[in-house]
């Protein structure tokens, strides 16, 4: 097992782009390597070095051994773990835009808040927020009609607006509330929230799952109550209550399903 | 009082295009005495009043503040020199606007952003953003605004008041004006405002529906299962009788051109991007039945110009960022006013726009503290705040150039009068700042 310590010596307040932190672009690299690393500022260009400091401890031949720990204020740190295909990164920190987005293997640990876009289009592995998630997390980029397809995302808190819009695939566990728009367009995969769910969620949904055990607000008119049973089996889980089960969207003649807990 | 006509002018000029909103009106005759503006005729009051108001807070010379924060005059070459090198240096350049100058000028723009690695954004931000998103997202059955004064016989307005922020939309465009196949103009035509508040364009309709605020989404969901024959539980949705939204829809479908409009009423309430996706397709799914187009009501002349000629080079509308060399688009990330908010941009130059007026005085608090350049032709709050003034002509006044119709027809703006002596176009002001950033890289490489 290989690590890799980043250590946070210098704030930017313009964002630092970190698409080649990852295990499978440094596993076998050097430290004077990693130093040499290349972020993005802004406009420039600059070595990780300017900003972190490296440490390294054990030895691995494979990425999927190697784990990289960031520790610092990581606010204005964005795009960690973007497009990560293996290994393990733990942000021990808030982050910023695009965490974990387009990854498709690996585990990412934020130990703090994420801002928006988190797994945004994700296609496989999981992604573990400690915090809460701002808008459009596991959703698609501006203009595109397919979301996240796969992979996991676990929020410990509260998720914003458009979660999962076009999502077509994979699983998203929000533990706390969640904002207006949850689920829109979304034509596959699975959502299980735990807290209450503000307006309009599986607006013009086709397929896929969403699971409320909080409070909802008024459901959309495209929505209709087919039954409600005890314990039910979704996807393989138990779930323990009585829930409702709601079909829809009929506005876009969806077969898009909603269980919510009475 | 009545105002007298003006009589007293030596030359006409006709045909002109107005430079105010996005009606682009191309009837407007300037009244001219001694190669000066004296009279505007067919324009509406807010377009009349830019053209002769404008002319008394002229920027005249280039302006570069001083040590002790006074404005002072200064040449071309060093107002130029000193922009173009902050520019150069600058790590997250913003370059914010463009909704009032020519394509032209936009199309310099966006090589100077691609060359310096800086985000290029408009008034789409603040204003029908929301919208292109949606357009991007699901399409928009679009239409011309030739083909409603023509054709429509039903005419909708969502969420907007053309009667007092395009003044002539309904009298040249969709409501009065007599048509090809509308020979009698109103009385041919129902129009119908859905708005919350009782306005002047509801005043004119023959319906006026009131919704609930920030109730759009679910409102325009609500007749989408109309359409589709699906019946409504509630008495009520959005604070409208369930009874009056199917007799709206009946309307709708009975309808033999429809012509619906809509403003920041719907694109900037809770919901925003998804409240116009769903009219979108509430618009697309009437067409089973009539014949539906859509239009948003831009605000400045040419806001629209600049989404298309931006799209057209760089796939997105506004808001791109070009900090890596390659166009990037993302709300929220690379759009102006949350990089303000962030505290990201350290180099703003408005061109043709004033966030002094426009922008949260939480954004105006950052620009005080990074280098701030202002190409305009006139002062304004954001002159307050700018380093270096760089004074413009105006387009379709002073300096000809191509705009976009809100309904995205190019219209060929003339030049009718001669620019003040040191104000150079827009265009001419970005050529320059792109060469010196030219040289500028040269030096470097060597």
């Amino acid at each position: 097992m290989k690590v890799i310590n980043l250590v946070m010596t210098k704030k930017s307040s313009i964002s630092l782009e970190f698409d080649n932190i990852l295990p499978e672009l440094l596993f076998d690299k050097s430290l004077r390597q990693i130093n040499e690393t290349i972020i993005y500022r802004g406009n420039k260009e600059e070595p990780l070095s300017h900003y972190f400091d490296v440490s390294i401890e054990g030895e691995c031949d494979d990425a999927k051994e190697c784990a990289i720990v960031i520790d610092g204020d990581l606010s204005r740190v964005k795009r960690i773990g973007f497009a990560m295909t293996c290994g393990k990164i733990i942000a021990n920190s808030d982050v910023d835009f695009h965490v974990g987005a387009c990854m498709s293997g690996g585990h990412i640990i934020v130990n703090g808040d994420a801002e928006s876009y988190a797994g945004r289009e994700m296609t496989g592995g999981l992604l573990e927020i400690k915090g809460s998630v701002k808008e459009f997390c596991g959703s698609s980029y501006a203009g595109e009609w397919r979301g996240m397809s796969g992979g996991q995302i676990i929020v410990h808190k509260n998720a914003g607006k458009q979660l999962a819009e076009y999502m077509i695939g994979g699983n998203i566990h929000i533990k706390g509330d969640c904002d207006i728009l949850a689920g829109v367009h979304m034509s596959g995969g699975k959502i299980q929230i735990d807290g209450n769910v503000n307006q309009w969620f599986g607006g013009q949904m086709k397929k896929g799952t969403i699971i409320i055990n909080g409070n909802v607000e008024k459901m959309l008119p495209g929505f209709v109550l087919e039954e409600s049973i005890y314990h039910p089996l979704i996807n393989g889980k138990q779930f323990i209550g009585k829930y409702g089960l709601y079909s829809g969207d009929k506005t876009v003649k969806g077969k898009g399903r909603i269980w919510i807990k009475k | 009082m009545i105002e007298k006509p003006i009589t007293d002018y030596d030359e006409e000029v006709r045909n002109c295009s107005c430079s105010y909103c996005g009606n682009n009106c191309d009837d407007i005759t300037y009244l001219l005495k001694d190669k000066k503006i004296v009279g505007v005729r067919h324009a509406c009051r807010i377009g009349a009043s830019k053209i002769i108001n404008d002319q008394d807070q002229r920027l005249l010379n280039p302006l570069v503040r001083n040590d002790e924060g006074i404005l002072e005059e200064t040449t071309w070459d060093v107002a130029l020199d000193k922009t173009a090198r902050l520019l150069y240096e600058s790590d997250r350049p913003v370059l914010y606007g463009w909704g009032e100058t020519s394509v032209e000028a936009i199309k310099k723009g966006i090589k100077i952003a691609e060359k310096t690695g800086a985000v290029m954004d408009n008034q789409s931000t603040i204003c029908h953003g929301s919208s292109i998103q949606a357009f991007q997202n699901v399409g928009h059955p679009v239409m011309t605004l030739g083909e409603v004064k023509n054709r429509a016989d039903v005419v909708v307005y969502v969420g907007t008041n053309p009667m007092d922020d395009h003044p002539r939309h309904l009298s040249r465009y969709t409501t009065f004006p007599e048509g090809f196949f509308r020979k009698n103009g109103r009385k041919d035509r129902t129009v119908i405002t859905l708005d919350p508040k009782y306005t002047n364009t509801a005043k004119v309709s023959d319906e006026w529906i009131q919704f609930n605020m920030n109730e759009d989404y679910l409102l325009f969901d609500a007749l989408r299962m109309l359409l589709k024959g699906e019946s409504l539980d509630e008495e009520e949705i959005a604070g409208v009788p369930t009874s009056q939204l199917e007799n709206l829809i009946q309307i709708m479908k009975n309808a033999e051109y429809g012509a619906l409009f809509f403003g920041l009423g719907v694109s900037q309430t809770l919901g925003k991007q998804k409240n116009v996706d769903m009219l979108i397709q509430l618009v697309e799914d009437l067409n089973r039945y009539s014949k539906w187009s859509m239009l948003p009501m831009r605000g400045f002349f040419n806001v629209s110009g600049f989404n298309i000629a931006l799209t057209s080079e760089t796939g997105y509308p506004y808001g791109v960022d070009f900090s890596r060399g390659y166009p990037r688009f993302m709300v929220g990330e690379t759009t102006t006013i949350d990089l303000l908010n962030r505290r990201e941009p350290d180099f703003f130059m408005a061109i043709s726009a004033d966030p002094g007026v426009q922008f949260p005085g939480y954004t105006i608090k950052h620009l005080i503290n990074i280098p701030t350049i202002q190409i305009d032709t006139h002062w304004g709050p954001y002159t307050e705040l700018a380093d270096i003034v760089l004074p413009s002509t105006r387009v379709g006044v002073e300096t000809e150039g191509t705009a976009y119709r809100m309904d995205s027809i190019p219209l060929f703006m003339k030049k009718v009068i001669d620019k003040p002596e040191n104000c150079h176009s827009d265009e001419w002001i970005l050529t320059q700042l792109y060469e010196r950033i030219e040289i500028l890289k040269q030096e470097e490489d060597n």
